[in-house]
């Protein structure tokens, strides 16, 4: 290797440098200056701001590094999500009751929060099976520690350890799938495995054997029904801002991974009206369609019966996974930009629904929806962005959540998947259900105690209209984000 | 013929009919002589005594974790050294920056106080009455 290589490999790898080097400079600020914990916040959001800078300039770029990772328009999309929720996700830290408590290990929770982000960038660029490994590897050891991080809380301790068994039993499977493929392929580069898939007839059981392992390693992550186990649980445990976090980065990642690992693999031609034409070795049309359902149905009718508004908003992410698996099952560049819309959206939707139930939780030590009975007047401002985040989840006409089920919707159609249609519309109709009761709960019911005025925040009201104005403004005026998802479903190659 | 995988079965077969066989034959010659010494237990010379299930102490883990940055260096560092060569300057650069991480991990460690050899607090005695009580001492003082 000399020096020309590796600068035009190191071209593309920008953001995944900046963070590197961020992750050092917080463990070393917080070595030296351990006593100004304010400080950290500050020094992690200014680095991924200059992250996003980097980002953003990738999105014009195409091109390998190291033959293992590409830079391009669609992984830059995935990034920028990442960047995006790590930065509201630091923000909620500051006013985290969880989190201010454990004062004397801040420094540990933002370095493993970027090593998160380190773990996910990477994920959502990679093309080479071992480093897709390692890469899962690390945003799971990170945050397998950061849904445990308030060691003194029972339930804390308890979502760590159950994510950590389940969590070691899907990476192992993965990993077996992966020396499976490379037993059969002789390579663990996507690219080269998909011209051997082309050139040889492979195929058979033993292959698609290794492509669900596969599946169920990426479905661990992005928690699609047989896989989900432990999403309840941890979601439920685990501080609300890892949680946050969890639901809408470690998801966006995961998707990442699976569009890429389908498209670049199995890719054989692309039809002319956008629809993607696979080799002819795993039917992914008809299993992700029926693993979509199964997740929707289950995630939503679950969702039902719960009692604790953050195992709710749990199941209702299973439910949004399960439709965002159906958009990457239509495979065409329609349903890959009905995944790129629904993310942008659901970033802002999911992640103001759990700081609105972080800030009630904060001030009235319970997130169980009985105990939302009446608190609407006495929480009024915070009543109103819960009732308009869930709204949106629910998909109702003015919010931007209706944005991102249609274009959904457009693309099943638009594949002539009507049935699948029909009874992702079902489910929809299911969810509004749970969304609507805690509404209910705030607004219909009489209180129980009378309550003094829950109050906001200055800073706090505005992280709030950060998250709150994109998800009225998007559902009115859509285009810009529709036009940055056409430009950004290129891939390097193709 | 036999296939690679018929050679291994052979081995196998080899290996079990080998052991069946010695173990027979001792059977067969050795004097039986059973006493309780030679029936417990072997552990290193040691009387067994109790489960194996005991708690180890926390500073083995402290040690463990800290001998995992040396050892994992080491790992990497072969390799790399191996092929340092053809690697050059930019071979250099690379196992600089992995040794400078390595480095920030020891001062972690370091500066969070885990090279201490964790012991437990010796509970200094605490005294509430001064000795000898007051009314004794302003006697004292008196009669001085």
């Amino acid at each position: 290797m000399n020096f020309e290589s590796l600068n035009t490999s190191l071209q593309f790898l920008k953001p995944e440098i900046a963070v590197s080097i961020l992750l050092v400079v917080v463990v070393l600020f917080d070595l030296i200056f351990q006593n100004n914990k304010k400080a950290l916040p500050v020094i992690s959001i200014t680095g991924l701001l200059v992250t996003g800078y980097f980002i953003i300039e990738q999105f014009t770029l195409n091109g390998y590094a190291f033959n293992l990772l590409t830079a391009d328009a669609f992984g830059a999309f995935f990034k920028l999500i990442v960047a995006l929720s790590a930065i509201f996700v630091i923000l909620f830290s500051i006013s985290s009751s969880e989190i201010i408590r454990c004062e004397d290990r801040q420094g540990e929770y933002y370095t493993l929060i970027l090593g998160m982000v380190l773990g996910m960038f990477l994920i959502s660029s990679a093309t080479d099976l071992i480093l897709i490994y390692l890469s899962i590897e690390l945003l799971s050891l990170s945050s397998y520690i950061l849904a445990g991080f308030v060691k003194t809380v029972e339930r804390d301790s308890e979502a760590s350890l159950k994510y950590v068994i389940y969590g070691g039993v899907a990476s192992g499977v993965m990993l077996f799938g992966i020396s499976i493929i490379y037993g059969l392929t002789g390579s663990t580069n996507l690219y080269t495995i998909n011209s051997i898939l082309q050139s040889a007839q492979l195929g058979g059981f033993t292959f698609i054997f290794a492509g669900f392992m596969v599946l169920s390693g990426i479905g661990f992550k992005i928690s699609i029904a047989p896989f989900h186990f432990w999403t309840p649980d941890v979601y439920e445990g685990a501080p609300i801002t890892i949680t946050a976090f969890l639901s809408v980065a470690s998801k966006a990642a995961g998707f990442a991974l699976l569009v890429r690992f389908i498209k670049i693999t199995f890719f054989d031609s692309m039809s002319e009206s956008g629809y993607w034409i696979l080799l002819n070795v795993i039917d992914w049309q008809s299993l992700l369609v029926l693993l979509s359902i199964l997740t929707m149905t289950l995630g939503n009718f679950a969702a039902l019966w719960q009692e604790n508004l953050k195992r709710m908003l749990a199941y209702s992410s299973i439910a949004h996974a399960g439709y965002l698996l159906l958009a990457v099952a239509v495979l065409s560049n329609e349903g890959l930009i009905a995944v790129l819309v629904y993310f942008s959206i659901y970033l802002f939707m999911n992640l103001g629904a759990f700081f609105v139930v972080m800030l009630i939780a904060n001030k009235i030590g319970s997130e169980d929806v009985d105990d939302y009975k009446g608190l609407g007047s006495s929480v009024s401002f915070l009543g109103v962005a819960l009732a308009i985040f869930l709204l949106s989840l629910a998909g109702l006409p003015p919010t931007a959540g209706f944005i991102a089920k249609l274009y959904l919707f457009i693309a099943l159609i638009d594949a002539n998947m009507v049935t699948v249609a029909i009874i992702a519309l079902l489910n929809t109709v299911v969810a509004y259900y749970y969304y609507v009761r805690v509404l209910k709960n705030l607004y219909l019911v009489r209180k129980e105690v009378e309550m003094e005025p829950v109050g906001v925040s200055f800073g706090n009201k505005i992280i709030i209209l950060l998250l709150l104005i994109p998800v009225l403004v998007f559902g009115i005026y859509f285009t810009p984000i529709v036009n940055l998802a056409k430009s950004s479903i290129a891939f390097i190659g193709f | 013929m036999l296939t690679e995988f018929g050679k291994i079965f052979v081995f196998f077969l080899t290996a079990i009919i080998f052991v069946v066989i010695a173990l027979f034959v001792a059977k067969l010659i050795r004097p039986s002589r059973p006493t309780k010494e030679k029936l417990t237990t072997y552990e290193c010379g040691e009387n067994p005594e109790g489960s194996p299930w005991v708690k180890f102490n926390i500073r083995f883990y402290v040690v463990a974790l800290i001998f995992l940055i040396f050892d994992v260096e080491v790992v990497m560092l072969i390799p790399w050294a191996v092929v340092y060569q053809q690697l050059g300057f930019v071979g250099y650069l690379l196992g600089a920056i992995f040794l400078i991480l390595l480095g920030v991990g020891m001062a972690y460690e370091w500066r969070k106080g885990d090279l201490e050899w964790a012991r437990p607090k010796i509970e200094e005695p605490i005294f509430t009455k001064s000795i000898p009580p007051p009314e004794i001492q302003k006697k004292l003082t008196l009669t001085e």
